[in-house]
């Protein structure tokens, strides 16, 4: 699974990586990650995930060739 | 083209509003052009918000910031915001554009603008639109300050309190 991240995120993990995963959805990535770093884990925990059609839930059944892209709280403006 | 003495814009109806990608620019945002986009001859009211670098965030002093956006995503829900907010407030127009990249203190990073009959209509909107910007579109901030050190702005906490990243609280 390919992985972007963005902002924050960037201070825990690479902006784009590959990961070897099982997760078929979003909160089993979200521990694989914080196996990766578990210093990210609280701010995960905050993050939206998306693909390339838009936002996904948990319900979104992921595909071992997704790209995902994990989205910190907003801080424009 | 008339040019005016004053140093406002001469109103100029009918200019085709941001389009597509055009809401998320890399270059300084021309806040006059936005704001010769803004009229309309139905609208006697056109408020314009533009949120700008302060030089100091929480006591410390901030040297620059840059700001990181989820291109894809981001223009969508620009658009989608504006869209809805049109169709709430009857609005004649509503722009919206955001700066990306590096910005010096007292630039521009976000403007958005409203147009409507009367005045109530255009403040409510606007202040509904940039609200929804700053907690929802995936646009990020980060503060570079004059000691040498940065950090990723947290603007949006809703969680916290939601319990649900996608759920925001608006006052």
């Amino acid at each position: 699974m390919k992985i972007h991240v963005y902002a924050t995120l960037k201070d825990y993990f690479s902006s784009e990586f590959e990961l070897e995963t099982i997760a078929h959805n979003t909160d089993a990535l979200k521990r694989d990650l914080v196996q990766l770093n578990d210093q990210a884990e609280q701010l995960l925990n905050s993050c939206r995930f998306a693909v390339e059609e838009g936002f996904i839930d948990n319900d979104y059944k992921l595909k071992e060739n997704d790209t995902v892209i994990i989205i910190p709280p907003a801080s424009g403006g | 083209m008339i040019r005016s003495s004053s140093s406002l814009p001469p109103a100029e109806a009918n200019l085709s509003p941001l389009e597509g990608n055009e809401v998320i620019s890399a270059a300084p945002l021309d806040i006059v052009e936005l704001l010769r986009r803004g009229h309309h001859p139905a609208a006697g009211a056109v408020v314009l918000f533009s949120g700008e670098v302060r030089d100091h965030n929480k006591g410390r002093a901030v040297a620059y910031l840059e700001y990181e956006a989820y291109h894809p995503l981001a223009v969508k829900m620009i658009h989608a915001i504006l869209a809805e907010a049109r169709a709430k407030w009857s609005l004649q127009l509503a722009i919206a554009q955001h700066r990306v990249g590096r910005l010096a203190i007292g630039e521009s990073a976000v403007v958005v603008i409203t147009a409507s009959p009367h005045r109530r209509e255009a403040f409510e909107a606007n202040r509904h639109i940039i609200d929804r910007i700053k907690h929802e579109v995936p646009i990020w901030k980060c503060e570079y300050f004059t000691d040498g050190a940065h950090q990723w702005g947290n603007n949006c906490n809703c969680h916290a309190t939601t319990g649900d990243a996608a759920k925001h609280i608006y006052e």
